[in-house]
């Protein structure tokens, strides 16, 4: 699988449409998601950056349909898997479409496979990792047979041909297949980690979503594993969906950037546009308030306050509480999305359309 | 050092300002919100109400204890609510002076194990070593010994009154309680926040009240209301056999084993005694289990 | 290792600091042979990755790990040999502030009652009114609203709990805390918050700190000095400008280029390190970081490079520097 040049009139790999995902408890229904809308092309890579809660973690499992249900449930929004739709939004009637949107309520959606379906594409079109390498594994069996699990869920392979193909996928991540043997606890962190993306690989996959993939391991040990997921994303053309907090990991990886707040995504643009041009308030706290270690002389400058409760999101604009340039109107009225240019937008009161110039 | 509003007001009323509201007032209105755990609270309180205002109703030589063969095995009735057994006493009455010595046997043998435990497991747990060692062999002997079995002998070997039967039934639950609160210390000595105690200046005593015992006192109560239920269980079990509680003082056990010949015919005999047991050890049970999601502060609803 | 120590205000020296554990197949040794000197109302920044050691170390200097062997000379006094009662009444002085901050708070204490414990129990407000009063001060100090005296740890955030812990070691007043991942645990955007408030601390009361962490571009807003260990040795030490502008170790070098920098326009080149860290279990007399470095030769693998210093104040142990 070198290049990709396929002929097919869809360049889109992922065309995530309006979700929005609630958990809904007895005491309180927290709005985890709240209408993002996601696009990632053919072997690009795409960063998701946010704090804890933003709602990134939870925007990953719907797209494989893995919101823990109860109390998680996908509320809206249409999500397309290389021209396969896997969420839809519901066949309604005239009237009841009338009489939502007059509430002014979300459009329902519900799954739209099988959950056979669903376990088909899971492992093998779209594969996920996730932070903690050492919970990943099941440690009373084999790293080998993890593998090898996998491979023979999706292809039609021998006990043999799959133990072959397990060798091959743990040398190309830089294991010796000899050690296919060995037992997750007999791997230090940052490999378990390589045996992990060699387990999310081992079907080819077109989609891999990382969810703070190297956020458990030593520094040095995450540039090996970043190293190596470019690597890899080169020779399989592979599309990915980076989740961090880390805009470091970010400028390294991504080509484009989706930053998240309180579960909207509040500015989108590529590398360019955010890191040399970033709009939003809080994006350019983000970067205010990070060390960066090439730039020392600047003052570590935090973003007062909190991100809010989840259960309890403010009427207006999220960030305005703590936002330095809020405005009268930030309060009472959500902000929508502008497009500042082709690559570029903005979900914030101080912009309009086409404005290039920051305003901050 | 600063000159704020704080040091300005008197020191007193800053101080009543704040007065932290009793965690005790936290736990009860939690217990109170599970409704099982209130209402088993509700009959176990009725239960010892009665027990203890028995001698307002009846007169404990003559009602308990005397023999009326001319009532005998009387089906209830508005004059004996629940009958009379089969030597003619009235089974409410008997049933409740009963609740008495299975309380006093059961709470008793379960505060005795639940004291000696707490210091055997504490000393065992925290300094761990030769002592742990000594004290688990102690344990492990224990445990060998069957529970119902050491209270045979020990009552025959005294005199099976209500003290020594605690003290027999206390004992063979002591290495329960060793365990659960030495491994409740385990876990709990190796966390930050012991050694941030220990960071402050703390001492080893400190430490091991204030931090680690108070943080497994759920397992303590649960295992504590669960033991009471089970020593009463005992209790009853040794009676019916006949090697417990002694005639004529009221107890379950014997009451159902002097039914069990006139069965047939009486099922109220039985009735009694066995929903008492019944509401009784499942009462502690479910307060036991009440107990433990009210007192930890993290659990939410 | 000599220090040029006589014209500066020395408030705390280590000298061959080692501490062992002893494990079934031999010793790990997770503090091996570690000595410097910090001068009073200075931060020195102990760096490194997992297993390093920088934990155990700063855990070793306040005598909540008893070190193996070595010395720990706080204000003159070597505290290594003070009995367990003498020691307690030292810990006033040398406070620590822990880097989880839902482990580090017992849960079953309010605020108030957390950041009252050290006062209470060494005696030093005797009277209970004004001992609340210390403690609304001391939460005035970290940034922790009044109203949250009755709280209890899982009612708050991580950043709010970080401060309770900064309240805690404050409350003594001591002079000199040490400080083990503080804000690691935080969310990005509060980490800024609890490190400009721990640097306001120190300017206002003259505190010395050790900022043990893993995370080299957290400390270069912060420490003067940097130590970077690497499997219990410390293997270089310099003052942060220099650090960051001339790494001579190897590993120094690769650790600081894996850092991956929040901008499109870095020009820097990564050394990726290959293979793993090696055991810190029984270790051979070798330079420990031999089988990684791209500049090994002959002499690495045959002798522990000993700490030397190669300009003023920049220490580096290495063969190829000697």
């Amino acid at each position: 699988m070198e290049e990709n040049k396929v002929a097919s009139a869809n360049e889109e790999m992922l065309n995530i449409k309006g979700l929005v995902v609630h958990y809904e408890t007895e005491d309180e229904v927290v709005e985890a998601v709240n209408g993002i809308d996601i696009v990632i092309n053919r072997g690009k890579a795409h960063g998701l950056v946010g704090e804890t809660g933003a709602g990134k973690t939870t925007t990953a499992l719907s797209i494989l349909n893995l919101v823990p249900d109860p109390p998680g449930r996908i509320v809206s929004g249409e999500i397309t898997l290389d021209g396969q739709r896997l969420i839809q939004f519901k066949e309604l009637t005239e009237e009841k479409r009338a009489e939502l949107e007059e509430k002014g309520a979300w459009a329902p959606s519900e799954p739209a496979l099988t959950e056979r379906e669903y376990e088909h594409i899971r492992g093998n079109k779209v594969a996920m990792i996730f932070q903690d390498p050492m919970t990943a594994l099941n440690p009373i069996m084999p790293v080998g047979e993890q593998i090898a699990e996998a491979i023979s869920l999706h292809q039609n392979l021998d006990k043999k041909a799959a133990m072959e193909r397990t060798r091959e996928m743990l040398e190309m991540v830089g294991i010796p297949g000899i050690r296919a043997d060995e037992y997750p606890h007999q791997f230090s962190g940052g490999m378990k980690q390589r045996v992990i993306i060699s387990m999310a690989l081992a079907c080819n996959p077109s989609l891999l979503i990382a969810d703070e993939p190297t956020t458990a391991l030593d520094v040095t040990i995450q540039a090996q594993v970043l190293d190596l997921m470019h690597e890899l994303r080169d020779k399989f053309n592979m599309s990915l969906l980076m989740i961090t907090h880390d805009l470091g990991i970010i400028a390294e990886m991504c080509d484009e950037v989706s930053v998240m707040y309180a579960g909207r995504i509040i500015e989108h643009g590529t590398l360019e546009d955010i890191f040399d041009n970033a709009c939003h308030p809080y994006t350019q706290g983000l970067f205010n308030s990070i060390p960066n270690i090439e730039d020392r002389k600047t003052e570590l400058r935090p973003i007062r306050g909190l991100m809010p409760d989840p259960a309890n999101l403010p009427k207006g604009c999220a960030f305005c509480p703590r936002c330095d340039y809020a405005m009268d109107t930030c309060a009472g009225r959500k902000p929508e999305k502008v497009w500042l240019s082709d690559t570029h937008c903005v979900e914030c009161h101080l912009y309009q359309a086409g404005d290039t110039r920051r305003k901050l | 050092m600063s000159n704020n509003a704080a040091t300005a007001a008197p020191a007193e009323s800053l101080h009543k300002i704040y007065k932290r509201k009793s965690q005790l007032r936290d736990v009860w209105h939690r217990f109170c919100k599970n409704k099982m755990a209130f209402v088993a609270l509700c009959i176990l309180a009725i239960i010892v109400l009665a027990a203890c205002t028995a001698d307002l109703f009846w007169d404990y030589e003559k009602d308990a204890c005397e023999l009326h063969i001319s009532e005998k095995l009387q089906h209830p009735s508005r004059e004996h609510l629940l009958g009379t057994d089969e030597v003619g006493r009235d089974i409410l009455c008997r049933l409740v002076y009963g609740a008495r010595v299975s309380l006093k046997i059961g709470i008793g043998a379960a505060t005795f194990a639940l004291v000696i435990g707490c210091i055997l497991g504490s000393i065992g747990g925290y300094y761990g070593g030769k002592i742990d060692s000594v004290i688990m062999r102690f344990t492990d002997v224990l445990l060998a010994i069957p529970g119902l079995l050491l209270g045979i002998a020990i009552v025959n070997a005294f005199k099976p009154t209500v003290f020594y039967m605690a003290l027999a039934f206390g004992i063979s639950y002591i290495s329960k309680f060793t365990r659960i609160i030495r491994s409740s210390i385990l876990s709990i000595r190796d966390q930050e926040y012991v050694e941030a105690a220990r960071a402050i200046g703390a001492k080893d005593s400190v430490i091991i009240f204030r931090h680690i015992l108070l943080n497994c006192m759920a397992p303590i109560f649960v295992q504590y209301a669960l033991c009471i239920g089970t020593r009463i269980l005992s209790v009853s079990t040794l009676s019916f056999i006949g090697l417990g509680i002694q005639a004529p003082t009221p107890d379950w056990g014997s009451m159902l084993a002097g039914a069990r010949a006139y069965i047939r015919g009486n099922a109220y005999l039985v009735m009694g005694p066995g929903v008492a047991l019944l509401l009784t050890i499942s009462s502690f049970n479910i307060i036991g289990d009440g107990l433990r999601d009210a007192l930890d502060p993290r659990l939410k609803k | 290792m000599s220090n040029n120590t006589e014209n500066r205000d020395i408030l705390l020296e280590v000298r061959n600091l080692k501490k062992y554990f002893k494990r079934s197949d031999g010793f790990l040794h997770a503090v091996d042979d570690v000595s410097f000197a910090l001068e009073r109302g200075k931060t020195l920044g102990i760096v490194g990755e997992s297993g390093c050691g920088k934990s155990t170390t700063g855990r070793a200097i306040l005598r909540l790990t008893e070190p193996t062997s070595g010395e720990v000379i706080f204000e003159g006094t070597d505290i290594t040999g003070l009995t367990k009662s003498e020691m307690r009444k030292m810990r006033a002085q040398m406070q620590i502030i822990f880097q989880d901050p839902f482990a580090s708070l017992d849960p079953r204490q309010t605020i108030s009652q957390a950041i009252e414990e050290p006062l209470r129990l060494n005696g030093i407000v005797k009277n209970k009114d004004e001992r609340f009063n210390r403690v609304i001060e001391l939460m005035e100090i970290v940034g922790l609203a009044e109203r949250l005296v009755n709280t209890y740890p899982h009612e708050l955030d991580g950043g709010r709990r970080q401060r309770i812990g900064i309240a805690r070691a404050l409350a003594m007043n001591p002079k000199f805390i040490v400080c083990d991942e503080p804000v690691s645990a935080l969310d990005v955007s509060i980490q800024a918050q609890i490190l400009n408030l721990m640097k306001k601390i120190q300017k206002d009361q003259g505190l010395t700190y050790i900022f043990i962490t893993h995370d080299l571009s957290v400390i270069n807003h912060f420490a003067d000095d940097i130590a970077v260990m690497y499997l219990g040795r410390l293997i270089e030490k310099a003052p942060t400008e220099i650090l960051f502008n001339n790494p001579v170790h190897p590993y120094t070098q690769a650790l600081l280029s894996a850092i991956p920098v929040p901008s499109i326009h870095s020009r820097r080149k990564r050394v990726t390190l290959q293979g793993e860290v090696g055991s810190p279990i029984n270790p051979k007399p070798m330079c420990r970081f031999a089988s990684r470095c791209p500049y090994a030769v002959k002499t690495c693998m045959q002798s522990e490079p000993p700490l030397a210093e190669i300009e003023k104040d920049h220490f580096v142990a290495c063969h190829l520097h000697n």
